[in-house]
């Protein structure tokens, strides 16, 4: 199963403090050896302060050995922690103040610059202690001190957004990651490759909110495929974001664009199909490009292992399952107009009687034109053939209401116009007004010449 | 010039310029005016002085005007002449006629017989010059009368004289037998021999005796310095032949040179800077003889590699001598000689080992003449120069014989065997530019790499690909197999540029030469990805000429690349914008179109020539062609199956459509020749859904052999073709055939089109999803069943008619909104009403 696991990849693009819970998740599912895994966790807590988890993570590994130098850091790191407290606490006390008596003061008062600085040193010390809620609210503070040119205020942005992702804030997070957002779509002072890279970790860090906030599913499609810095950033960076966009759309809830979504998306898969693939992209192939339902049912019972040890995914399972076989039964149907049930429940993976009571439920709520036959056992789709009648009909249905405008425009212009010639054009709409069943009669005997000769009474 | 040459002895510079035929003319005329200068003032005491002297200076210029031939400036001069004679007349009276005055007169009158009696050369001489002949014939030969017994006697004595010379010479010859070119020269060309006994002349008080002494007197003087010459040569230990070192003209000065280095190293290599710099001066000034400077340089080379001068000097020499080997040609356009080209390619070679096994030695541009340290070997030498201009140039060079050598002959392929050589060198200098030079110099060595890489094909990597394949070529494989794969050395190389290089010239470069060489191996996707994230599409029409030739080149090649890959929409696109100009042959720099002068004149031609891509890099025309035209065969044929009765139908590929007109408009079909009728007869077939005839006109043995063998994956390439064949044949046999049948076993259509069945259901799923055909599949059976929406022809009309009512109301609205300021133009015709 670790071919298809992301982490490695992902991790390159978070932060240290954000990997922690992928680990988590990781040794839960046991996918890796478990003693690798405390190792990578303790390498990764060796440059971070929280020395408390680290010695614990140490225990673990090696249950006999005594603890080198951890214990020094840990004084150390009071130490450090007690000082920086110290300075900031008269600071905060007045921005406190400040902010509660008069909002606007730095404007009236010259906030000195190392303030803002010991501010912002001590958010961070508090972030990497692990404190997350105090790193969040003491880089609230600064980032309503400092303006945004400050070299911080990006910093700070960031920090507050990993802050609120650790604590699984998610409705501050998504304020916050619309602000970042917009910090770094309107930095015209970064180069292209740094605006790239940051694009590429909010991409990353964005994960932990949009499938978690409620309305995050809706947001990722929007940000990454609509977006073209985001969707150039996903291509040229890190194509397997585009399992979490293909799973955010195929669960997305949304019936009515769905169609237009997918064209596009299967437009990016295909387009980045040799730099990276998965079963869930390779559903969505199969599905869209190969129309092979097959090789589709069988994706299907893979994405399933994906999703499961997929750490940001593992919550829209249920969802994906459901909506990915809709997708399936919903093309089959365009394609076929009469199917057996048990071919098709072998399809859906599901026992017939299942797969009938699902599609009673479907034909019940109006989402599907079909007849279930049942001494056969087919379903039977509805004909949604358009007739040659119907098709002159929906051509020339809206003609008569543009020549009416059309006519109504001239008349309001030309009042005073020659009314004979006016009546031609409407005349003409009259023409156009007959109802279309007869038009088409009409028109056989109206051929192209006699058109011509009307456009040129006009 | 001049100054070089007056320290040596008249007789030694007499022999240069007569010995050496390259040698201008002009060079003897100097001396001879320091020669007669100096007899003059001799002779003539100080009354005469004067008046002899304004006389010999008009001789001088009348002379000069005989050899140029320029005629008119002879009568000027010789109107002058008479005057200044006149003028003298008392003198003369007492002194007598001078001889040197005696002497012009008859050679004058001599030469303008000769003159007159060449026809041919009369014919090409323009008008003026002629006029003027005429007219100083007439009047010398009216002068002369009066002189006629002087001229008599002078004849005389020249005849008896070139007699005794004839006489002497035999015996120098005894004496010397490397006197022999010489004294050719002495008797085949007249007009010259007049100007060499000149010298002796104007010393001689009675006419024969004297003249003659003087004469033998100049030849032993002369005999002796030869001597002296090759003695200093022997003393020197020089293996040069005596006779070889007579050609050039400063050797006795050179040669005295290793006589002062005896005394002391350090002025030595003074003195050699100084001869260098004298050397140089001459450089591009008229009437230098570049052959001689060369050879110079290249004497001044040996003599300080002998006497160890140190590094510093001989790097300074070499590359001098590259410059005046590129000197050589003075016209920029006009390509070096091969023999030339190959003498500086040594020469580099040369500098580079020097470069190499030295460490010390510091070259660049920027290093200021006066900062040079050439001599002084504690510290390090600093030498100014650019070693990267010289091999850009000797690149360049090569260019440009290849270019101007016929492609189809041997000399082609000898001169392209030095392209190894060429490399060599590019890789050398790549070496010692990555340890010394600065990042822009390392881009533009970087980019000469790259352009002598990106168009070869690596059949070393494309093997290892493919393993099974074990040519005959085992030991030459395994020689090969030691260098890099090229394709991992065009990525260091490209990425370096893209990275560091600031000029945006050479990073376009760059990034064409790396996607044609990544579509070159077929790897498309990062070809393709490289284009796209360049953006090169949206201003390469603001590039230069050979940038856009390299764009449009890449960009054939990344179609042929797309075909290969089986993306055939891909190779459509790219290759439509070079194909339907029709000018593919000119956009591709792979030769001229014949056009009419009108559009273009000479020089614009010559400049179009020198764009030229050489032959070996020539991408293949007829392939080209080909592999667009299938490519559009396999998406026209259906597209018009599908829109048989669209009345808003549009073509997909013009050219495509051209060429089946062509076709149809034949009055007799035979079977197939050229590769276009194959293509044609194929997609007659293809419409008709036959898939066995389409396939046996694109694939058979004239076509493989025209086309598809000189892919690298034939055989890929093949199986792909007939799959797509048989996916579109399929296809368009369902757009002709639906409205035959009410329904269709898919079984049945995969055995005719010999197509696996999941394919089938896979090509027509995609077909019904894309309401292309109106049908839909019955699972139970699989069947396809047709749901007669084909519409009959009546209501197809009525369907096209509704269509055009749609496009009158939206031109009516059109109308409308354009003339809504001043609308009614059209009503009111007629009517004089207007709002």
């Amino acid at each position: 199963m670790a071919e298809y696991d992301l982490t490695t990849k992902i991790a390159h693009f978070l932060d240290r403090h954000l990997v922690f819970p992928l680990l988590e998740f990781l040794s839960v599912k046991e996918i890796y050896n478990e003693h690798e895994l405390l190792h990578g966790k303790l390498d990764l807590l060796s440059d971070t302060n929280m020395v408390d988890f680290a010695m614990d993570v140490y225990r673990n590994l090696f249950p006999d050995k005594e603890i080198p130098t951890l214990r020094e850091k840990r004084t150390e790191v009071v130490a450090q922690l007690k000082q920086l407290q110290s300075e900031t606490e008269p600071i905060v006390k007045c921005v406190l103040f400040y902010i509660y008596f008069c909002f606007n003061f730095c404007f009236s008062m010259q906030f000195r610059q190392e303030y803002l600085d010991t501010l912002y040193r001590y958010a961070k010390f508090q972030y990497e202690c692990g404190n997350y809620s105090g790193a969040a609210e003491y880089l609230y503070f600064f980032r309503v001190l400092v303006p945004a040119t400050d070299r911080n205020a990006l910093n700070s942005l960031w920090g507050k957004l990993a802050s609120e992702i650790l604590m699984q804030n998610w409705e501050a997070a998504m304020e916050d990651l619309t602000r970042l957002r917009e910090t770094i779509d309107n930095n015209t002072v970064s180069s292209p490759l740094q605006s790239l890279q940051q694009r590429t970790w909010l991409i990353h860090w964005s994960l932990f909110v949009f499938f978690n906030h409620p309305k995050g599913r809706d947001n990722i499609i929007e940000l990454f495929l609509y977006q073209p810095q985001y969707l150039n950033a996903i291509q040229t960076m890190c194509p397997h974001i585009l399992r979490y966009l293909t799973t955010a759309i195929i669960t997305n809830k949304d019936v009515r664009k769905r169609r237009q979504v997918l064209k596009d998306l299967v437009k990016v898969i295909q387009q980045e199909s040799y730099t990276y693939k998965d079963p869930i992209t390779e559903f969505v192939e199969c599905l869209y490009v190969n129309f092979d339902f097959d090789s589709a049912q069988k994706k299907l019972r893979e994405c399933e292992a994906v999703l499961v040890n997929d750490f940001f995914l593992v919550a829209c399972l249920e969802d994906f399952i459901e909506n990915a076989r809709l997708f399936i039964f919903e093309t089959f149907c365009r394609i076929h107009q009469c199917i057996s049930i048990s071919m098709l429940a072998d399809k859906l993976n599901m026992t017939p009687e299942e797969a009938e009571r699902w599609i009673v439920n479907l034909i019940r709520n109006a989402r599907l034109d079909a007849k279930i036959d049942s001494k056969l056992g087919h379903v039977v789709m509805g004909n949604n053939a358009v007739s040659p009648y119907q098709q002159v009909i929906e051509k020339t249905k809206s003609l008569s209401f543009r020549s009416q405008m059309l006519a109504m425009n001239i008349e309001k212009k030309q009042s005073h116009a020659n009314r004979n010639e006016v009546k031609a054009l409407c005349s003409f709409a009259k023409i156009l007004m007959i109802r279309p069943i007869n038009l088409s009669c009409f028109l056989f005997v109206l051929s192209e010449k006699k058109i011509r000769i009307a456009r040129c009474k006009l | 010039m001049s100054r070089f040459f007056a320290t040596g002895s008249d007789s030694e510079s007499e022999e240069s310029s007569s010995a050496d035929e390259i040698t201008p003319k002009a060079t003897g005329t100097t001396f001879n005016k320091n020669k007669e200068a100096f007899t003059t003032n001799l002779i003539l005491c100080c009354p005469l002085r004067f008046r002899f002297e304004e006389l010999t200076n008009i001789i001088k210029t009348i002379r000069n005007a005989m050899k140029i031939r320029d005629m008119s400036k002879c009568l000027e001069e010789f109107e002058q002449l008479y005057r200044a004679f006149l003028k003298s007349k008392t003198i003369v009276d007492k002194e007598g006629v001078p001889q040197f005055y005696i002497r012009l007169l008859a050679d004058l009158e001599d030469y303008l017989n000769q003159l007159w009696e060449d026809k041919e050369g009369k014919k090409k001489m323009n008008k003026n010059n002629a006029k003027a002949l005429s007219t100083l014939r007439q009047k010398i030969r009216k002068y002369n009368k009066d002189f006629e017994t002087e001229i008599a006697s002078y004849k005389e004595v020249l005849n008896s004289s070139t007699n005794v010379i004839s006489l002497c010479r035999c015996q120098d010859e005894e004496s010397e037998s490397d006197d022999d070119e010489d004294s050719e020269d002495w008797g085949s060309d007249s007009v010259d021999s007049g100007g060499e006994s000149e010298d002796n002349e104007g010393a001689a008080a009675s006419l024969a005796v004297v003249f003659l002494k003087k004469y033998k007197d100049g030849r032993r003087k002369r005999h002796k310095k030869i001597e002296q010459v090759e003695e200093e040569v022997d003393e020197d230990g020089e293996a040069e032949e005596g006779g070889w070192e007579k050609v050039k003209g400063g050797v006795p000065l050179v040669k005295e040179k290793p006589k002062m280095f005896a005394k002391g190293t350090e002025i030595n290599s003074a003195v050699v800077i100084k001869k260098l710099t004298e050397i140089l001066q001459a450089r591009g000034k008229k009437g230098t003889d570049r052959a001689a400077q060369i050879e110079l340089l290249h004497a001044l080379s040996g003599i300080s590699n002998e006497n160890n001068l140190g590094q510093g000097i001989l790097v300074k020499i070499k590359f001098n001598i590259i410059a005046s080997l590129y000197d050589y040609n003075t016209n920029l356009a006009a390509f070096m000689k091969p023999e030339m080209w190959k003498k500086c390619l040594e020469c580099i070679d040369e500098l580079l080992d020097i470069l190499f096994e030295n460490n010390n030695i510091f070259i660049g541009e920027n290093i200021a003449e006066d900062s040079e340290n050439l001599a002084i070997s504690d510290q390090p030498f600093r030498v100014r120069g650019c070693i990267l201009t010289l091999v850009e140039r000797m690149d360049e060079e090569f260019t440009k014989i290849m270019q101007n050598t016929d492609p189809h002959s041997q000399e082609y392929v000898d001169n392209l065997k030095d392209e190894g050589r060429v490399c060599g060198i590019i890789d050398r200098l790549l070496q010692y530019l990555e340890s010394k030079g600065s990042t822009e110099e390392v881009c533009r060595i970087y980019l000469r790499r790259i352009m002598h890489t990106y168009y070869k094909f690596d059949y070393k990597a494309h093997r290892q690909l493919l393993p099974w394949v074990t040519g005959p070529f085992s030991e030459q494989d395994q020689e090969e197999s030691e260098g890099e794969d090229s394709a991992i050395i065009m990525d260091r190389l490209c990425k370096f540029i893209y990275a560091k290089d600031r000029t945006d010239r050479i990073r376009t470069c760059a990034i064409l030469c790396h996607i044609y060489h990544h579509a070159l191996h077929s790897r498309w996707y990062q070809a393709r990805d490289l284009m796209l994230m360049s953006h090169l599409q949206d201003n390469i029409q603001h590039a230069d000429p050979p940038v856009q030739i390299l764009y449009n080149r890449t960009m054939v090649q990344l179609g042929i690349c797309a075909f290969r890959q089986g993306m055939i929409k891909d190779a459509h696109n790219a290759l439509l914008d070079i194909q339907s100009s029709g000018r593919a042959k000119e956009l591709l720099g792979q030769g001229l179109l014949m056009r009419n002068m009108q559009e273009r004149n000479a020089e614009q031609e010559k400049i179009e020539k020198r764009r030229q891509v050489p032959f070996h890099m020539h991408i293949n025309l007829e392939l080209l062609e080909c592999v667009y035209l299938v490519s559009a065969m396999l998406l026209e044929i259906p597209y018009m199956a599908a829109h048989e009765f669209d009345a808003r139908r549009r073509m997909i590929s013009k050219q495509f459509h051209h060429q089946l007109r062509v076709g149809e408009r034949q009055p007799l079909l035979g079977p197939p020749e050229s590769m276009r009728e194959h293509v044609v007869a194929a997609s007659k077939a293809m419409k008709m859904g036959d898939w066995r005839t389409c396939h046996s006109f694109i694939i058979n043995e004239k076509m493989n052999s025209k086309v598809w063998d000189l892919f690298p994956e034939t055989q890929c390439v093949r199986e792909m073709l007939v799959r797509k064949i048989q996916e579109e044949s399929l296809r368009t046999y369902l757009f002709t055939y639906s409205s035959v049948y009410d329904s269709i076993s898919m079984e049945t259509l995969s055995e005719m089109f010999e197509l696996e069945l999941p394919t089938v259901h896979s090509i027509i799923s995609k077909m019904i999803i894309n309401e292309e055909l109106m049908a839909s599949l019955d699972q139970p059976t699989q069947t396809v069943v047709m749901h007669r929406t084909e519409p009959t022809s009546l209501q197809n009309m009525a369907l096209q008619l509704a269509e055009k009512l749609g496009g009158l109301v939206e031109n009516n609205e059109r109308v409308f909104d354009l003339k809504q300021g001043v609308y009614g133009g059209y009503f009111n015709r007629g009517t004089r009403t207007r709002p």
